[in-house]
């Protein structure tokens, strides 16, 4: 149980020095607030200044346990030394006892349930998978590292900061447990909101079916950010309503500070800035005041909370908004392909009929990861609070933040959402106060974990028991984790796999509990490549079994070039090797040629290096005028070029161009001959030998992944070891 | 409020300014971000030249193309007619004994398996012809007429397999021996089978 002191200290330690900071800003701006909503609000601007803290302690590597310790207790010191903790403000008017005791029982018995899962040892799939172990990549690094092969890491990270800063002193549960504090305080907030507007039973009401909402109860409990974006959107939101009332020009500061933070917390949370910017000058535009000084303050300090990830980015992957608007900004970094794909999967999640969402987000939760509890269904209900000028305000908010949402279409990305149409709901029925408590009575019931089950999926992502033992550490946290099949694959990795050494795997793992390099698949244009490299060792489709030969009477070229002439919105252009000849004898590849290829310029180099597992792609769509090109050092005598490829048809669909010592482009030939050669090599062990090639010294295979069995039948055929097996899954050591 | 009566003086001079600040971090970031504007390279040389892809190696291929029976792997190999098994160097079968070897090469490859016919069985079934079959193409076919250990070795053409990463490797027996007790069947007693250089 001592194993719990230095969690609870880092959960706490991370959240008194957010507070601190957020407490001497809003203390130093003089504003007037209600004592808790200044608290609350303090904690959330608060947690966005020591995430910009941390970025800068991040981007100069100095991110040491005591660089941490000093800065958390000189702001926690200073606070207190300059009395920035000492009560200022007006006081709410007492809840009525029904309200006040309402409130206290379910946040009593529902922290009682969430606060042991959110202290229990950190196992989600994501925070596993990314949020938490891009921390510990961090903390290993002391700072920012340069990654180029996880799209997780160009993300904007701005709660993984305050993770990080919690990490380095209580690990995972510490993170979670700052996730966890953000809920309390979204509740917390809400409540407050209600009683602002006089309106104390909608606060209540609208916090408690906050607070118990399924999945915000379940993300809260890990060390995901969604929650978080919630609390922050919702403090955006309080304080701007606050600067209505006021018309207080230094409120806008913590205004934009939040706008942007909602940015560097998550991308989907961009429309805080136009919401907060649009606001005020809407506002200022109709009290007939000077509209540029207040817009200006808070774009340029939502700016001051944006451009540090754009820039991480722009410098790292060279693209400001990575791993999305590759279109923009085309890097080597990640795929067009990659984009387009995620989206797409993103948008629908393989759920064939859109009729069926509504019932998944708020009953079913299998499909969408976590539902919103019944009483949500009634959401349509809210649109009664449009009579009130707050339910406006709120309608409005709440639609915007989830303007974004199409685009994923899982259930955590609606819930920024959640506070407004619970106050909302509250609102439209607040004149009938015993409507209000019976729908809260009835929310109650059916949110309570332990009826989840009657009604829905059995594998819906939710909070299942309340773990005492392990969140106390009673239960030793190697005994509990180990329940989970992820963390007993990384573990064994862990076990077999010597330091220094890289593990390919085809789907994501628990990489936060993994003190070794996994590079997934898909995760980046270069681990795409190497997926390809190890399917085309097996994957028919994918060989080079087609030659295309161009031949045409001898001629000196500056430049050749093959060219695309047809499309395909659903194949990509490949070449596996292309090849110049004079005569019977091919070209020797000069160190003094220049390659080039439109798109993917950075790959061409696949397609001149006589390997037959790689190849150049193009990674988008094939379209006309896309080229292959080389450059010679001087006029080069030729008379035939050969492309190698896969069967599909578009890459029969080419052109060779060439420029002549005119410097001239004409066409050379458009009638290639095609003939096919069927492999009658072994392409498994060069597949191997290629990752091997680029750094990776192990392979795991799961039973799901694609051609698994051709992996477990013939190992040797691959040139690999088994190293180590768990769950189905099998290591391999590449030979 | 005047810089005097404010709780935190040094933070009403920054408020004061914070516009010029404002003005002065989006100047730096600006030029942050415009100093990282260097492009990337967009041509190259040609890489390091991949040797052709080798060819058989006679003793480690011979080892990944045929399947023995004493091998862990051999059950994800087998497709079917081999009786389970394990610890013992050898396996009964059915009637068609069907293995599946990856291909790593689809020229000059033999089939190739090592076999053994039971005394006492064959007192019972009589001289057994055995087909040898290469994804389900008849190879060959052969009449034994003694028992004991046998062993069948033939070249494969190479448009049989061309074109496939796999093949399926195969005996087909035509009379089984049918154990009294409890009427199962038995074949061949196989020790190895696939193909090999």
């Amino acid at each position: 149980m001592i194993d719990v002191i230095p969690i609870l200290f880092s959960a706490l330690f991370t959240l008194a020095t957010a507070w601190s900071l957020g407490m001497l800003l809003l203390r130093g701006l003089a504003l007037s607030f209600y004592v808790w909503e200044q608290r609350l609000c303090a904690f959330v601007v608060g947690s966005a200044c020591l995430s910009e803290i941390m970025f800068a302690l991040s981007a100069t590597h100095l991110v040491h346990r005591g660089v941490l310790l000093v800065l958390g207790l000189a702001i926690i010191g200073y606070a207190a030394y300059s009395g920035a903790f000492r009560s200022q403000g007006k006081a709410f008017a007492p809840l009525a006892p029904l309200w006040r005791w309402t409130f206290m029982a379910v946040f009593a018995a529902f922290t009682w349930y969430s606060f042991f899962n959110a202290l229990a040892p950190e196992h989600s799939s994501d925070g596993m998978a990314y949020h938490l172990s891009e921390v510990l990549i961090y903390r290993q690094a002391h700072g920012f590292p340069l990654i180029t092969n996880d799209v997780y890491a160009n993300l904007s990270q701005g709660i993984e900061l305050l993770f990080l800063f919690a990490f380095d002193f209580g690990r995972h549960s510490a993170a979670t447990l700052v996730h966890y504090s953000f809920l309390i305080a979204l509740a917390f907030l809400v409540l407050c909101y209600g009683r602002r507007i006089g309106r104390p039973a909608v606060g209540v009401a609208g916090a408690i079916v906050t607070y118990t909402c399924p999945v915000l109860l379940r993300d809260a409990t890990v060390a995901y950010i969604d929650v978080a974006l919630a609390a922050v959107l919702f403090a955006l939101f309080y304080l701007l309503q606050i600067w209505d009332e006021s018309r207080d020009s230094k409120l806008l500061i913590p205004i934009g500070v939040l706008a942007g933070f909602g940015y560097a917390v998550k991308y989907t949370a961009f429309l805080a800035v136009p919401y907060a910017v649009g606001f005020v000058a809407w506002k200022v535009w109709r009290a007939h005041k000077p509209l540029l000084r207040p817009v200006i303050t808070v774009a340029l300090l939502a700016a001051v909370m944006i451009l540090p990830w754009m820039a991480k980015n722009r410098i790292e992957v060279a693209n400001p908004l990575s791993p999305l608007a590759n279109h923009i900004f085309p890097n080597p970094y990640v795929h067009i392909s990659f984009e387009e794909e995620w989206r797409s999967y993103l948008s629908t999640y393989g759920i064939p009929s859109g009729w069926q969402i509504p019932l998944e987000l708020t009953v079913k939760g299998g499909q969408l990861g976590g539902f919103l509890g019944p009483l949500f269904l009634l959401t349509p209900l809210a649109l009664l609070a449009l009579r009130f000028r707050e339910g406006r305000q709120l309608l409005f908010a709440g639609l915007l933040f989830v303007c974004t949402y199409f685009s994923n279409i899982g259930t955590r990305f609606l819930i920024p959402m959640v506070p407004f149409v619970s106050l909302a709901l509250a609102l439209a029925v607040a004149n009938l106060p015993w409507l209000l408590f019976v729908m809260l009575a009835a929310n109650m019931v059916l949110c309570w974990p332990d009826m989840y089950l009657t009604y829905c999926t059995p594998g819906a992502w939710r909070v299942e028991g309340i773990p005492v033992e392990a969140a106390l550490r009673i239960q030793p946290e190697d005994e509990y984790l180990s329940q989970d099949p992820d963390y007993k694959i990384v573990r064994m990795m862990g076990r077999v796999v010597p330091p220094g050494n890289v593990i390919f795997a085809i789907g994501q793992g628990g990489r936060s509990y993994l003190p070794r390099e996994l590079l997934t698949g898909y995760q980046s244009a270069a681990n795409e490549v190497k997926q390809d490299i190890l399917w085309t060792g097996v994957v028919a489709g994918y060989q080079p079994v087609r030659t295309l030969r161009f031949d045409f009477p001898p001629r000196a070229f500056r430049k050749l070039r093959v060219v695309l002439k047809g499309r395909e919105p659903k194949d990509q252009w490949s070449m596996a090797e292309l090849r110049v000849y004079d005569g019977l004898r091919e070209l020797p590849r000069d160190p003094a040629w220049r390659l080039t290829a439109h798109p993917n310029p950075w790959d061409v180099q696949l397609a001149f290096d006589n390997s037959p597992v790689t190849r150049w792609r193009s990674w988008q769509p094939a379209s006309p005028g896309m080229y292959v090109e080389v450059d010679f050092p001087s006029p080069q005598r030729a008379t035939s070029v050969v492309v190698e490829s896969s069967y599909d048809k578009v890459n029969g669909e080419i052109a060779l161009e060439g420029m002549g010592t005119d410097g001239q482009w004409t066409t050379v030939s458009d009638h290639p001959a095609a003939s096919l050669h069927p492999i009658r090599t072994n392409l498994r062990r060069a597949a191997t030998a290629e990752l091997k090639a680029r750094g990776i010294g192990y392979v795991w295979i799961r039973p799901g992944d694609p051609d698994a069995d051709d992996f477990f039948r013939y190992p040797a055929a691959w040139g690999l070891v088994l190293a180590g097996q768990e769950g189905g899954g099998r290591l391999y050591r590449i030979q | 409020m005047s810089r005097a009566e404010h709780p935190f003086p040094w933070l009403a001079i920054t408020l004061h300014w914070h516009n010029m600040f404002l003005t002065r971090i989006a100047c730096v970031l600006s030029l942050l971000c415009l100093a990282a504007c260097d492009r990337l390279p967009e041509s190259y040389p040609p890489p390091e030249q991949r040797k052709p892809v080798a060819g058989l190696d006679p003793v480690a291929d011979s080892r990944a193309m045929l399947v023995s029976m004493d091998s862990s792997a051999a059950d994800l190999l087998i497709v079917k007619d081999i009786y389970g098994g394990s610890g013992i160097p050898w396996r009964w079968t059915k009637q068609e004994p069907t293995v599946r070897v990856p291909l790593l090469s689809t020229e000059n490859l033999k089939f190739s398996t090592d076999f053994a016919l039971w005394d006492d069985g064959f007192k019972v079934t009589g001289p057994l012809e055995i087909s040898f079959l290469v994804n389900g193409k008849l190879l060959d076919k052969v009449r034994y007429d003694t028992p004991g250990d046998k062993h069948f070795e033939k070249p494969v053409p190479a448009d049989w397999l061309a074109g496939n990463n796999e093949a399926t490797v195969a005996l087909s027996i035509d009379k089984l021996y049918t154990a009294p007790k409890d009427g199962a069947k038995f074949g061949v007693i196989l020790t190895r089978l696939g193909l090999k250089p």
